[in-house]
Order: structure tokens, then sequence, then C-alpha cells
């Protein structure tokens, strides 16, 4: 859920855009990284531990650990606290350790 | 009700759970680094950022050892990971001057 | 290869007064920052700082974040890159950068390391279930991207972390079930505990996570009291349903690059970790490397902007620029920092920076150890200035509620309550912090000796204006005016929630711990300004509840 009034902060959010998640169409402004505009669409897993196949979601969100790794546009490993959403962007739950396609 | 210690995380990355610290430690392991080397906590990408602290008080509990003398482990370059063709691009550039080329 | 002066690793509070200082006296500076943009957990810090006018006491974070970028845009010594992460430090003094998605060589002069620190992590069974969450991480998603952490939080932790984001998840609109704590006592500021205790927050302090549970995510956590030995004690054991467990449990300093750059480090319990040994001037052992803020000892990030500005300043000066005005200016930066120490609050680093300070050997450097030199610098850790230092010894110190005696002691006399407005402070810890006495106008409120003193309220010369309400960052001034009816007195609170009240609403009013003790109406609201955010509320309440409603309720939202 996202904060539309807050006693200090004012959000200048922007137009509205779309990316993908799993597959799924979800809404987001541009000035969210991928793991706020997930979250604000409920989203907390995002995904799962590489030997233990445990559920992951993210730790700190400055980019300082590894629990948010996700595959964003065919690459895996990307820091989703810490990259701003983009339009048609694909986002995909990232299962066991990231290995890039040849 | 199931092990405790198998539901406590420790390394995030290499998902090294307390059971497998404690496991080491009973085995005899003594130090961060030779904990790192047989269960690779602290080798993923955080480099040991959140778990580093939470396998010392570990060493520290067993051997009765302050934390001050737990040994740290080595940081070794880079701190973050990097991209091979990052580093193929500076590798290129000091050696001839150029940009790397893409061989197609 | 990048050739220059002064580098500076880490856009926080440290490294932008860093490169601030260093581009003053003249010295031509790259700051490096591995986000897009600098300010390090300042960007989300919507509360206002403590400490003094030097170190801008009484701005809120963001602002003095966003101030000091301006400053550091604005500067055109100052290369900023932005994105860019440092990767390693080597031998000969080369640092690898990750900069525009290329691996960038740089040769600095000097190095300042300003790296910071990451968040603790903890132990516990389902300690990576979603929805378990460093501090730092919720204040991210709340305050930077404007998107709700959670529905109910457990916070774990009563250090200024724990207590600061349970209030600002409170702010914006999230329900806290309780903070916990494993220690005897409140870690953190007792204002800021106050704060939350008066909004309904129980803070339990000898408590400890027992488990996190729920099906693929957090679905609520297992709680207990611990006793001496931090064992849990069986019957104890509390259910708190909520979706998310946030952890402040202390930070740790992000010391990588300084270990690869061969500093001397040490394990100093008092600075949570393994930090670089530094000098006086923030020298590390290895010559032309420099250290600031939390990367050398967990501090406020007011001692972090201080010692970044030390740090600038000592870079430059060591490369020949301006050296007397720079001496003067290195000066008073280390004066700052030994009076934000010198409280109660502040023995921890103390003794921490006692324990391993670099011994600076005189004639080896261009510039020399000026505190024993020139003996300027004040001792604040003299036995003359500690007598009166105390802790807390009351259960205040547990729950951050104020004892019927610690009240007592700061209510001005009858008479001077039934003659009119009066400001009341409820301010019982040595904290460095000071901007209430600048605020006051007639110079009613002051200090004994330094920022640490706790304020005292002059009841002859104040006139209950009520100025001081809205800029003390504790939000703990109050002003009760028993003269203003026959059966109703007027109750001045600061109010930092939404919705704002009007004039001729009916809201409960709420004790120091959060009950309801009736409904009361709003008098008058008058705002801080649109910088300063805070609103003043007055509020009728019968007479003998005056010193007792110090929170007021909109609806279900405790404030």
């Amino acid at each position: 859920m996202r904060i539309d009034e807050h006693p200090v902060l004012s959000f200048e959010r922007g137009e509205k855009i779309n990316f993908f998640y799993n597959g799924q169409e979800i809404e987001a402004y541009p000035t969210e990284t991928i793991a706020a505009a997930l979250h604000a669409a409920g989203v907390r897993k995002l995904g799962e531990s590489p030997e233990l196949h445990r559920p992951r979601g993210l730790f700190c969100a400055i980019g300082n650990c590894s629990s948010c790794f996700m595959i964003v546009d065919g690459e895996p490993n990307m820091r989703v606290c810490v990259m701003k959403v983009r339009s048609g962007m694909r986002v995909e739950e990232q299962r066991g350790k990231g290995v890039v396609g040849i | 009700m199931k092990n405790r210690d198998a539901e406590i995380m420790i390394c995030r990355c290499e998902d090294v759970t307390r059971e497998t610290i404690l496991k080491c430690i009973a085995e005899g392991y003594q130090t961060l680094d030779e904990i790192k080397r047989v269960t690779r906590a602290g080798m993923g990408p955080c480099q040991g950022r959140t778990c580093r602290q939470l396998i010392a008080a570990e060493l520290s509990r067993h051997y009765g050892m302050p934390m001050e003398e737990v040994m740290m482990t080595t940081f070794r370059p880079p701190v973050k990971p990097i991209s091979l063709g990052a580093l193929a691009d500076a590798y290129e550039h000091e050696r001839t001057g150029h940009k790397h080329e893409k061989i197609v | 290869m990048k050739h220059i002066e002064v580098m500076v690793i880490g856009g926080g509070p440290a490294g932008l007064c860093a490169a601030l200082a260093a581009s003053s006296l003249g010295a031509k500076v790259l700051l490096v920052e591995r986000d897009e943009i600098p300010g390090g957990q300042l960007v989300k810090q919507t509360h206002k700082f403590f400490g003094s006018e030097k170190q801008y006491a009484g701005d809120r974070g963001i602002h003095i974040g966003q101030m000091l970028l301006e400053n550091v845009i604005a500067e055109q010594d100052i290369e900023l890159w932005t994105d860019s992460t440092v990767l390693a430090i080597y031998e000969d003094g080369v640092v690898t950068v990750e900069h525009e998605g290329k691996h960038t060589k740089v040769k600095p002069d000097r190095l300042i390391i300003a790296t910071g620190a990451a968040e603790k992590f903890l132990s516990f069974p389902g300690n990576d279930l979603p929805g378990v969450y460093g501090a730092g991480a919720v204040q991210t998603l709340m305050n930077v991207d404007g998107v709700k952490p959670a529905k109910r939080v457990l916070m774990v932790g009563a250090g200024n972390i724990g207590l600061i984001v349970s209030y600002q998840l409170k702010q914006a609109g999230v329900e806290i079930a309780a903070v916990i704590e494993g220690l005897p006592k409140i870690g953190g500021y007792l204002v800021h505990a106050s704060k939350i205790q008066r909004a309904g927050i129980p803070v339990l302090t000898r408590h400890t996570i027992l488990e996190a549970y729920g099906n693929g995510q957090v679905e609520g956590a297992i709680i207990a009291s611990i006793d001496e030995t931090w064992q849990p004690i069986p019957g104890t054991e509390q259910k708190i349903p909520c979706d998310a467990i946030c952890l402040a449990v202390g930070l740790s300093p992000l010391t990588e690059l300084a270990w690869q750059a061969g500093c001397a480090m040490a394990f100093v319990r008092e600075l949570s970790g393994h930090v670089p040994v530094v000098d006086d001037l923030l020298e590390s052992s290895r010559p032309g490397i420099y250290c600031a803020g939390d990367v050398s000892g967990i501090e406020e990030a007011s001692a972090a902007m201080v010692e970044g500005r030390l740090a600038g300043l000592s870079a430059a000066f060591s490369l020949g620029y301006e050296a007397n005005e720079a001496k003067a200016l290195q000066q008073s930066a280390m004066e700052e920092l030994a009076e934000l120490r010198a409280g109660p609050m502040g023995q921890h680093i103390r003794d921490g920076i006692n324990k391993v300070k670099l011994k600076r050997k005189i004639g080896n450097h261009a510039f020399e150890n000026q505190t024993e030199k020139s003996g300027i610098v004040k001792d604040y850790s003299s036995d003359a200035t500690n007598t009166c230092r105390a802790e807390i010894k009351t259960s205040l110190i547990n729950d951050g509620i104020p004892t019927k005696e610690e009240l007592d002691a700061i209510y001005p006399s009858d008479k001077r309550l039934t003659e009119g407005p009066i400001a009341i402070v409820e301010c019982f810890q040595e904290i460095p912090c000071n901007p209430c006495v600048k605020a006051c106008k007639r110079g009613a409120i002051s200090m004994l000796r330094d920022i640490n003193d706790v304020p005292v309220v002059d009841e002859e010369l104040c006139n209950g204006c009520g100025l001081c309400i809205s800029l003390c960052p504790g939000l703990a001034i109050f002003v009760v005016d028993k003269s203003y009816s026959g059966d109703m007195a007027l109750i001045k609170l600061p109010f930092e929630y939404v919705p704002v009240p009007k004039s001729g609403h009916f809201v409960a009013g709420l004790d120091r711990a959060g009950r309801e003790l009736g409904r009361f109406e709003v008098v008058r609201v008058t705002s801080g300004g649109d910088k300063n955010k805070t609103f003043t509320v007055s509020l009728a309440v019968p007479h003998d509840l005056v010193m007792e409603v110090r929170g007021i309720r909109i609806g279900e939202q405790a404030i």
C-alpha cells in the first residue's frame, strides 16, 4: 500500500507505468525501486534461497545484502531494492543461484 | 518440534544455517576463515556483511573467547560483484588504449 | 588512471561534510557514492536532529541531507560520481571504482573512507522469512519510496533507531505491536521512548524474540521475557500477530575497504565492532588515509558530520592548503566532537576511542598533535565536568515514562501555575541537544554547562508563549495554562501526524502511557511552518488532568 498523506513528506511519483512480475502486469511509479513497487502490490516474496529453497524477501533495502536478488529482463542477481522500476521491465523470481544464460 | 537451529539462517547468500555452523564448530573448526572455506558462509555476494558477526559470536560463545580474539576473515577485492565485461573493458583499455570490442 | 587530490568514499553525512570541508580549503575533491542520490541514511531521516546549531540541530535529517548535497553540487572543486561503487583499495594507493558501468582506476593523494555501516542481523528461527526487515529497510520503503512496509510491525531493539523508526511507522499509518529490547533498559534517547509510549506503543525491556512464524512470509512472532542471563523465562511466551518484524539491533561498521587498504584495525565493542584505528585528526595508521563517520565507530549522524568535516580539513591541510585557518577549524571540530560525546550517552564512545586512539608521531607529518600541544580543546572528560552527569536510575529508563518524583521535581510552583501559561520541559536525560535554549526569545530556558545538560525553565522569565514546543527535536515540551477558565485548563502539545485536528474538534486525550483520559475540545491549532512541520495543538481539559494529558487521538489513531 502506498502512503498518500504524510505529516512530513510529500511524494511526487510522476506518471503511472506498468511492469511485469512473473508475467503478471503490475502498476508502479518511475520513482520507485522494483522492490518498493512489488511491496505496494502486496508482493513480498522475491525469490527462493539458492540451496534450501526458502522464501526470500528484502532485508537491507540499501544494496548491502543479497536477499532481494531477482531476474530483471533476463539478467539474474539484480539487487531490486536499489534498482528503479522501468516501464515494460520483466521481473522474475530468482530460484537458486543466478546463472547467466549463454 | 523441528530442529530450531536448522530454522535459523546465518548466511543468507550461501544458505548456511546455524545447525551447519555449530556442526563445523563441533568438528573442531576454530576460525572464521576455516568456517568460511568449509561452508561458504560469507563468500556470497554480500561478502559476509550480514553473517560475519553472527558466526564470530558463535565462535566466541563456544570457545569462551572474547570477540576481540575471534579472528576476522580476510577481505579480498572486489567488495561487490562486477561483471566480467566491465573488467575486460578496463583491461583492454589499459593494454591498448582502446575500448574492448565485442567479437561478433 | 585519474589523479585527484582528495578522494572521499561514501556520500553520507560524513562523506558530504568531508568533501565540503576539503574543498573549502582549496583542495580538488572526488566524491564517490554507490547510490543514485547521495545523502546516505539522511535521505530517510524524517525526524529532527539533536545536537547543537553547528550540527544543524532542530532541522530534519532529510533537509540536512538536501542542504549538504546542494552545497556539494554548487562547489566547482568537487567532482561527484554517483551510482559508482569503490571496489578495492590497493597497497600502492590505487583505488578501483565501478563508474558508469566501467572499471576505473583513481590515484588520490589523500583518501577519506566514509563508508558508513550495515545493519546487524539476529539469530532466531524464521529469521529469513520475507517480512523480517532491517529497520533501515523499513525506513527506505516508507520514507523514500512512500510504500507502507506492513500493516502491523514488531520492533526488535529500543536503541535510537528502533524508537525513531517505530515513531515514523506510526506517522506512516502503520500499527506497532510493541518495541522489545533484550537489555534491562532503553538504549536510545528517553524522549523518543516517551513519544511512542504516549502514542500507545508499549516498550518492553528484557524481552526477546523466540521465533518468527508464517507460511511463506511473516504472520507473527513469539516473544518472551528473559532473565539476567538472557534465558527466556518459561511461561512468559506471547504470540504477537504481525506481518513484519523489524530488526533494530545495531549497526556494524562497513570496514572492508579499510582492511584492504592495510589500515590497522581493532575490535572495540564500544564502537560496535572492528574499526580502523585513527588519531585525533582521523588519520589511520596508513598515512594519507582518513576515516570518518560510522566506519570508525557507530555514533549519531551529528557526530558523523563533524568527523567528516574534521577528516576533510585534515586531508586538505596535510596537502598544504591554508594552514592557519585550517588549524582553527580543526580545533573547533574537535571541540564539537568532545562536546557531543561528553554526556552519559557518550560514555561508551569516549571509552572506545580512548582504548585504541592512535598516537600521532610528532614531526612525522606536516601537522602535529594539536590537542596535546596547544591544550585548547576543552576537556569534557575531566571529573570536574562529569561529577553531576548521571544515568537515569528510575523506571523511566525501562519504559520512557517519567515517575511522579521526576515530574514533581520539574513542575513550576503552584503559585506560578495559577498565574498563567508556562512551559513544562519533560526532558530528564542528559543528551547532547540544545535547540530549546535558542528557541526561547526571552532566555527562559537554560543549560548549566554545555549541550548535554537537562534544560531548566525560569518560571519568572517564561511567559508560556509556546514557541519552544515545535522546536524541541524530542517533542518533550508542553505548555500548561491553569488560568484558562474556572473549570478548564489548557494544555498545548506538539503534533506530527495526519490528519491534523481542527479547532472545535473533540479528540481523545491520552496520558504518558497512551491511555485515554476522556474526550476534550481542541481550542487552537498552530503550524510550526512549512519546513518545521510540527503543529501545536491546544486542548481544553479539566484542571486535575492538565498534568496528565500528553497526547491526543483522532479516531483510532493514537497520537
